[in-house]
């Protein structure tokens, strides 16, 4: 996913922080959806904060890896299942 | 009913909301909305004025910002037009016909319903009841909540969960101690001088007003004993959310939620509770409070 699909599925949240945790809930006209949002942990946060400041998913990656003691294939498992994960919300 | 009368006009209290209704034409509301009749004249927080006969092609070729259906039925859509908000209600019996066309304003305070089959002229008819209730709580620091409450003249304990969690019969049991059960199925929460309250709304059963201030939320599920869990900020605030009544295609809508589930949080006790569903489980609480 590029840079600009990334910034449109992020548009399609919103987000706030309570207690130091961010929460995220999905914008939608589905009715079997509108109940879904979650918090999330520190790499979810990195990569939300992240997702419509780099080009695509693999500059996602490399910030993981630079930011948190993993290996290149979790970091870019992450990603892939976080970007899944909003997608599947909407 | 008698089609030439004007000006019909009755007035409900609902959450210390007063609602005015204006109608072209007298109508009966369901028998749920009788006790919430209210001679209050001073104050009006809404209004709704009714029509008779419903305008043609109203949306047509418009997208609805939102769409209330399951796989047997549509419930409503929503629509977006340049002064407010625009409702098409389907009739629940009669699979796609149309029952009310409502338009709400910006500020979500009047409504204009048009109403189908003058025969039974009934502006409110379900689901056109709740929706407006809903839309009363958005801009009110308000939420309508799928739960059931029991009130024992000094706490009021908020039970929700989804469908089968065990609502009626967590309300059955405390109803059996003695308590008081403000409803088993559908409340409002209203925060008030940052207190927050509970209140019953009109159902399809008679029953009168009821409000109690709230002090503890249980997000319960069955059990094979008893246990609790204290839930704490971001979590206790989106599992409380979750059980809303939400319509989430507005950006404001959902950021004023979440506000608000945040300082219900971090204000009243929220539980993670399951249990075993007989009277052992009212000692466990009471003991865990």
């Amino acid at each position: 996913m590029n840079t600009k699909n990334l910034s449109k599925l992020k548009s399609r949240f919103v987000s706030r922080e309570v207690d130091k945790e961010l929460i995220l809930v999905p914008l939608t006209g589905n009715i079997a959806k509108m109940n879904e949002m979650f918090t999330l942990n520190e790499t979810a946060k990195l990569i939300w904060e992240n997702m419509d400041k780099v080009e695509n998913e693999e500059a996602l990656t490399n910030l993981i890896t630079n930011e948190f003691e993993v290996s290149h294939e979790i970091a870019s498992a992450d990603v892939s299942t976080f970007i899944k994960h909003l997608e599947t919300m909407l | 009913m008698n089609q030439n009368d004007s000006n019909y006009l009755i007035s409900l209290n609902i959450a210390d909301f007063i609602i005015q209704i204006k109608s072209d034409i007298e109508f009966t509301p369901e028998p749920g909305y009788e006790l919430f009749l209210t001679n209050e004249k001073e104050t009006t927080d809404f209004v709704v004025n009714c029509k008779a006969d419903i305008p043609a092609d109203i949306f047509a070729g418009q997208k609805p910002v939102f769409e209330a259906e399951n796989e047997q039925q549509k419930f409503y859509d929503i629509y977006r037009y340049k002064a407010g908000l625009g409702f098409v209600i389907y009739n629940q019996q009669q699979k796609n016909t149309i029952q009310q066309i409502a338009l709400l304003d910006k500020e979500f305070r009047n409504w204009t319903i048009y109403a189908s089959d003058i025969a039974e002229f009934n502006p409110l008819r379900y689901p056109m009841g709740p929706i407006i209730m809903h839309y009363m709580t958005i801009k009110t620091n308000s939420v309508m909540m799928h739960a059931s409450c029991a009130f024992d003249g000094q706490r009021a304990r908020m039970f929700s969960g989804f469908s089968g969690v065990g609502k009626s019969t967590m309300s059955r049991i405390w109803a059996e101690a003695g308590s008081t059960i403000i409803n088993d199925d559908r409340l409002i929460i209203r925060e008030l001088e940052n207190k927050f309250f509970v209140y019953n709304t009109p159902m399809y059963y008679k029953d009168i007003p009821k409000k109690a201030p709230l002090n503890a939320i249980y997000l319960i599920h069955h059990s094979p004993e008893n246990k609790i869990q204290k839930l704490k900020g971001a979590i206790a605030a989106t599992r409380t959310m979750a059980f809303c009544i939400q319509n989430n295609y507005d950006r404001s809508f959902v950021a004023e939620r979440i506000g608000f589930f945040a300082r219900l949080a971090a204000a009243v006790d929220i539980y993670d509770l399951g249990f075993v569903p007989n009277a052992s489980v009212i000692e466990f609480v009471k003991a865990h409070e």
